[in-house]
């Protein structure tokens, strides 16, 4: 899995490559650690994100399943409340129907259900996000289901620096991780690769700590909240304001779960204004939740009603127009900002 | 000398073109042999493109144009 580095100190990775290092890296100094799912030994994962891993460690510990989440992620939650370390892949997280009551009433309650005596090392990758017409089945980002509901922490990144860290402090920690990973940003081509994702990645381990945010673009006027894509989307957005003479702070949140609500507090307590930017739906989720801990908080840092761009409340379609009209883009945060903008 | 980065022919099976997916060193960029340089992508699978040589990296095919087998996609020199 190592890579020579360059005389320049270049070492760029797509998040695919970065997941796949970081855990290859663990597998070699913890022989707890294994991984289960499917296609993730020969074909190496539909999303990369497990390339070379069966080559170096073997059928054993790389696991490729049968079409069984109900089967294989209940067994991870087994192997882990007995000792091991498992990573297990659930494909798309469009597809967590069937497998819920491992995930949701074993892994995230087990350690509450014995007083702290089980532990659940386990981390549950799971691709999201949609741009590449799948359709509705294949294609959704469920950040607020699974942030919604107590027992997991739950993290998105949005670069391959952070993914590699936060796979490595997923596999790490003592408790259950669902580490979701936006399609669009593994640099797969096929998926609509965003280039910004794709970033320099220190070859040595390193952790990325849960729970902190990153103001990756400083600002004075607004404050553009996202997580893994939407951060993108924020990206260019600020770009484009700042052509209006509009100076927009973008943050990173890069975990949801713990949340870090201190570092969008201070945000806009500076600018004065709030933009949420969300590829999961509307309605009752992450975007909500963010206004809500703003607002909650000390309403009087906001100049202005705080906006939201989130995907509509309706099924993804499959149809390339319909399926770009609903996605987040920076057009749409930049239309966001000209209704409150004003104030 | 210079050396061509070309797109071996033994790479994959058939004639199908690829698309480049990813540089992952710069234009200009010191690069040493066998280092991991950009990936391309043929239907849903990807292949590595890998220094020949040592020596500075001229990009000559970038992210999303279409490539062929025998095609040039960078210089080294």
């Amino acid at each position: 899995m190592s890579e020579k580095v360059s005389t320049t100190n270049e070492r760029r990775l797509t998040i695919a490559r970065a997941m796949a290092e970081a855990i290859a890296q663990e597998m070699r100094v913890d022989e707890r650690v294994f991984v289960m799912g499917e296609d993730i030994g020969g074909l190496g994962g539909v999303f990369g994100n497990t390339r070379g891993l069966i080559e170096e460690f073997g059928k054993e510990r790389i696991r490729d399943t049968p079409i069984s989440e109900t089967g294989f992620i209940g067994a991870a939650v087994g192997a882990a409340s007995d000792g091991m370390r498992p990573v297990v892949e659930l494909m798309f997280v469009d597809f967590f129907g069937v497998c819920m009551d491992a995930i949701y009433n074993l892994m995230a309650k087990n350690t509450y259900f014995s007083g702290g005596n089980v532990k659940v090392p386990l981390v549950l990758m799971t691709s999201t996000g949609g741009g590449y017409s799948d359709a509705g089945q294949h294609s959704q980002c469920l950040y607020g289901t699974f942030a919604h509901l107590p027992g997991m922490k739950v993290v998105a990144p949005s670069n391959a620096y952070d993914a590699k860290g936060m796979m490595t402090a997923a596999i790490r920690d003592e408790n259950p991780v669902v580490f979701m990973y936006h399609k669009g940003l593994q640099g797969m081509g096929w998926l609509g690769t965003e280039a910004g994702a794709t970033v320099n990645v220190p070859e040595e381990s390193y952790e990325v700590p849960f729970g902190k945010a990153a103001v990756v673009r400083e600002g004075t006027d607004v404050t553009i909240v996202g997580l893994a894509m939407g951060v993108h989307n924020a990206l260019k957005a600020a770009d484009l304001l700042a052509k209006k003479g509009v100076s927009a702070e973008v943050v990173d949140l890069r975990t949801l779960v713990p949340l870090d609500r201190d570092t969008v507090f201070e945000s806009v307590r500076k600018t004065g204004r709030l933009i949420v930017v969300d590829e999961d739906y509307h309605s009752f989720g992450v975007s909500g939740e963010i206004i809500a801990s703003v607002c909650e908080r000390d309403l009087s840092v906001l100049k202005a009603a705080p906006r939201r761009v989130a995907y509509p409340d309706v099924p993804i379609p499959f149809s390339r127009p319909m399926e770009q009209f609903c996605l987040p883009n920076p057009d749409k945060i930049v239309a966001a900002f000209d209704t409150i903008g004003g104030a | 000398m210079a050396s061509d980065i070309v797109i071996a022919g033994d790479l994959w099976d058939g004639d199908e073109q690829a698309v480049v997916t990813n540089w992952f060193a710069s234009d200009g960029a010191t690069v040493t042999q066998g280092m991991l340089l950009a990936e391309i992508m043929v239907e849903k699978t990807q292949f590595e493109v890998r220094a020949p040589a040592d020596g500075v990296l001229t990009i000559v095919r970038n992210v999303d144009d279409i490539v062929s087998k025998g095609d040039v996609v960078g210089r080294i020199a």
